[in-house]
């Protein structure tokens, strides 16, 4: 009777155990085949993590980093950045200037999108007017208001005449949502995603990828040496940065700064870092203590910008005491020193302003994105060392827009970039309707004369003494208080090459420059 | 009981019309523009106001509340959850891609937790001594243990040190199974940590309470032998709180991934509820709360018959 049981425990025991084994050895087998380190990519093909997944594409309407990572991929404009990040014509094969106000633009012999229609003048004029609309809604209008007429002159050739001149024009031209695209795409509900850039959308997959194939008849296709770029998305930063350390992808964006060390220190792993978006001080200025400039002015003496820096970014940035300047020879020194950490003069302009004592104030921040948040706390213990009682509310990023839009807020903590780096970019910091992240109530209509007198100037003379003018005025109103530039870092693995991170604003069109990349297995 | 059965199910549909009323207005009370948000993603991101203006109408945001709500309402009764602000993807087409998603994550790591704590669990109490202490204190440190933080650990090892496994992502199984089971591996063991530990410990003590019944001792009289009895008779019996044990536990994993998922960057529901609610993606959030709640009051109506067709007296 006992062998019996036994005997029948046993057999019943053996195919478990047997089971058990083979799940074991599939695992393994698994495993072995394939792994995590990188042995699935084809040639040819760039695995990518993305940090978002894009949203609907709109062109004309800025949409967040992501989203203009696609936008260089499939769409082109007139004009684009090349691997230095200098600005080159795209579309346009050429552009002539006759004159300061007129642009004459010849496109490329045989252009078409990626639905194989050919793309014309008519195209061109088209988006461009669509754009110009302020009834569209395009982020673009502050650079494309100026035009005076659009005109296709031929198939291949169009002038674009402006008002007056600006120095910022074909700039704005190669911000990657001044894409051309077809006729039926120009409006609110087509997404745009018929375009005539290097890739075109082979697969979407929504929440987890999508596959861009190389899009033969782009302009310069030659050039392109990847086939295709798949990429998935990877919305957590550490998530996304193991991918690319465990080799599931060949190339990350937006490396977050808790990450640099250990990415950076990866064998086989190229951390790219450049200088990008700002963090500043905003106010409310409808009244209250923030409506004085000498107290906006007292805020922006007391930041220790060193500390926040640490504090948020593990010192991965710079201090920021003016404002962002291109990087252009003839405004070296304008505008970037405006205001140091002096605590000393900060108490006295308050004494000044008649809050020798100090005051209590609300410091809007946003849980959402912990170096705002960090930032945000570091300027609090600032403000606290020279009076000012700061409460600091963080609520998540819609809650923080809303607020900001609603005027909600004493103080706001901000983090920003202009869509082009011509300092134009700071117009929408001092005139135009409120928004999210710009003092709440503020305008300076001289500031804004000074800024558009630098953008029309057409030598560098007047173009200097404009925006000297500018920021002395800056210096003493205060429309914001700036904090830092922070490091934007791209990652990719050694096999990639002729990628590059372009430097300040230009970090979120990099994209551009995945047309000289290759990938070596 | 076709009167009790009707009742249970007007009950559940009453519960799933609330349910749809309290999302509505949680949503909308929530402060955050969803138009405004789609425009401003990070830098840069100063939207004009024309922009959010048109934003708004296209998605429908500039109609009075209540036109929003009876349109909400009737599109969710006739099966219609909307599409994505984000995205423009069908709500219902996003949870059908993502709820089997889920569903097969939950399903591996239950699995594991059966196999794995159910012996255990059962060899602790048979064998006591140092087996049953350490399985105590592994158990409980299983239990204990962050998702979040096992989960990184399973990376650290097997993906960034050894490269045997991904760290995580996704792949279909229509185009390329082997990576399919691969990204699930981690995380389902991830999952399966916390659960199997669970099992084990109510497993050991379940056995523990058979082993000192009366018929244990009658059985073991009768000739047959410790393993048999045990087998046969003492696990089989301990097994009905194991079972309730499992029912609820996938009942609550169902809803707890979001730690995985993030972790693992695993695309199921969890996470588009999360990515929805941070994007303030109404329909998107409105479709996957309808569906869990529609899950959770079918299977308490399940629950409800089935008590009813076992115990005659819960139908009056």
């Amino acid at each position: 009777m006992r062998t019996s049981f036994t005997s029948r425990l046993r057999a019943a025991a053996r195919p478990r155990t047997a089971a058990l084994t083979a799940a074991a050895v599939a695992s393994m087998t698994l495993a072995a085949c394939g792994g995590g380190s990188g042995s699935s990519g084809d040639p040819g093909t760039l695995r990518f993590g993305l940090s978002a997944e894009p949203v609907t594409l709109t062109t004309g309407v800025w949409q967040g980093s992501a989203t203009n990572f696609v936008l260089t991929l499939i769409h082109r404009g007139l004009m684009t950045l090349d691997e230095s990040g200098e600005l080159v014509p795209g579309l346009a094969a050429s552009v002539d200037t006759p004159d300061p106000t007129t642009y004459v633009f010849t496109l490329h012999e045989g252009l078409t999108f990626s639905d194989g229609s050919p793309l014309t003048a008519t195209n061109v004029k088209n988006s461009l007017e669509y754009y110009a609309n302020p009834d569209n809604g395009s982020t673009l209008i502050a650079g494309l208001q100026d035009i005076a007429s659009i005109t296709a002159d031929s198939d291949t050739q169009v002038t674009i005449t402006l008002e007056a001149p600006s120095n910022a024009f074909l700039e704005f031209l190669a911000v990657p949502t001044a894409a051309i695209v077809p006729d039926a795409s120009l409006n609110a509900d087509t997404p745009n995603i018929v375009g005539a850039g290097p890739f075109e959308i082979e697969e979407q997959n929504e929440g987890v990828g999508m596959t861009l194939a190389k899009f033969d008849g782009f302009y310069d296709a030659d050039e392109v040496e990847l086939d295709e770029i798949d990429v998935s998305y990877y919305a957590d930063g550490d998530a996304r940065a193991n991918a690319l350390v465990s080799g599931d992808v060949d190339m990350i964006d937006y490396v977050t700064w808790e990450n640099f060390d250990r990415v950076g220190g990866t064998d086989g792993v190229e951390l790219a870092a450049q200088p990008g978006p700002f963090q500043y001080v905003q106010f409310n200025v409808t009244d209250g203590p923030f409506a004085d400039p000498l107290v906006r002015e007292a805020v922006a003496y007391a930041i220790n910008r060193d500390n926040a820096l640490t504090a948020a970014f593990q010192s991965n940035g710079e201090p920021l005491e003016g404002v962002v300047m291109p990087e252009d020879a003839t405004l070296e020194g304008v505008g970037d020193q405006l205001w140091t950490y002096d605590p000393d003069r900060a108490q006295e302009l308050l004494a000044e302003a008649g809050y020798p004592d100090g005051f209590s104030a609300t410091l809007l921040a946003t849980s959402q994105y912990t170096f705002l948040q960090d930032t945000a706390l570091s300027v609090q213990q600032d403000l606290q060392a020279i009076g000012i009682d700061v409460t600091l509310d963080a609520p998540d990023w819609s809650g923080r827009l809303e607020k900001g839009a609603a005027g909600d807020y004493d103080l706001a903590v901000s983090g920003d970039v202009g869509i082009v780096t011509n300092p134009t970019y700071l117009l929408s910091f001092v005139q135009g309707p409120d928004n999210f992240n710009r003092s709440f109530g503020y305008a300076n209509e001289e500031i804004a004369a000074a800024l558009t007198d630098g953008l029309r100037a057409t030598d560098d003379a007047a173009r200097v003494a404009a925006y000297e003018e500018a920021f002395d005025l800056f210096a003493t109103d205060v429309p914001f208080a700036s904090i830092d530039t922070r490091d934007q870092a791209w990652a990719y693995s050694d096999d990639v090459e002729g990628f590059t991170n372009l430097p300040g604003f230009h970090t979120f069109f990099s994209g551009y420059t995945l047309v000289n990349t290759s990938i070596e297995r | 009981m076709t009167t009790y059965v009707l009742r249970r199910i007007g009950v559940g549909v009453g519960l799933v019309l609330l349910v749809l009323t309290l999302i509505f207005l949680a949503l909308h009370l929530v402060p955050g523009d969803p138009a405004m948000l789609l425009l401003s993603q990070g830098d840069g991101g100063s939207a004009t106001p024309e922009a959010v203006a048109r934003v708004r109408a296209q998605l429908g945001l500039d109609q009075p509340l209540l036109t929003q709500y009876w349109q909400f309402l009737s599109g969710a009764l006739t099966g219609d959850l909307g599409e994505s602000f984000r995205n423009g993807q069908a709500v219902s087409e996003a949870i059908g891609e993502r709820l089997p998603r889920t569903l097969e994550l939950v399903g591996l790591a239950t699995l594991i937790a059966v196999v794995v704590g159910v012996p255990w669990g059962a060899l602790a109490a048979r064998k006591g001594g140092w087996f049953d202490s350490v399985t105590s204190v592994l158990t409980s440190i299983g239990v204990a243990l962050p998702v979040f933080v096992f989960g990184s650990v399973l990376i650290l090892v097997f993906s960034l040190e050894l490269g045997l496994l991904p760290a995580g992502g996704f792949a279909e199984w229509g185009d390329d199974p082997n990576r399919h089971a691969q990204v699930l591996i981690l995380p389902a063991i991830a999952l399966a940590v916390g659960f199997a530990s669970t099992v084990a410990r109510m497993t050991r003590s379940a056995v523990l309470e058979m082993l000192h019944q009366d018929w244990v001792r009658t059985a073991r009289s009768l000739g047959l032998s410790r393993r048999a009895v045990f087998r046969k008779y003492v696990l089989r019996n301990s097994l009905t709180p194991v079972v309730t044990t499992v029912g609820i536990g996938v009942g609550t994993l169902l809803g707890s991934t979001v730690l995985v998922e993030k972790v693992f960057n695993y695309p199921g529901l969890s996470s588009l509820l999360v990515e929805a609610v941070t994007a303030r993606d109404y329909p998107v959030v409105q479709g996957v709360v309808i569906t869990i709640a529609v899950l959770f009051v079918s299977i308490n109506i399940i629950v409800d018959v089935l008590y009813g067709v076992l115990d005659p007296r819960v139908r009056r």
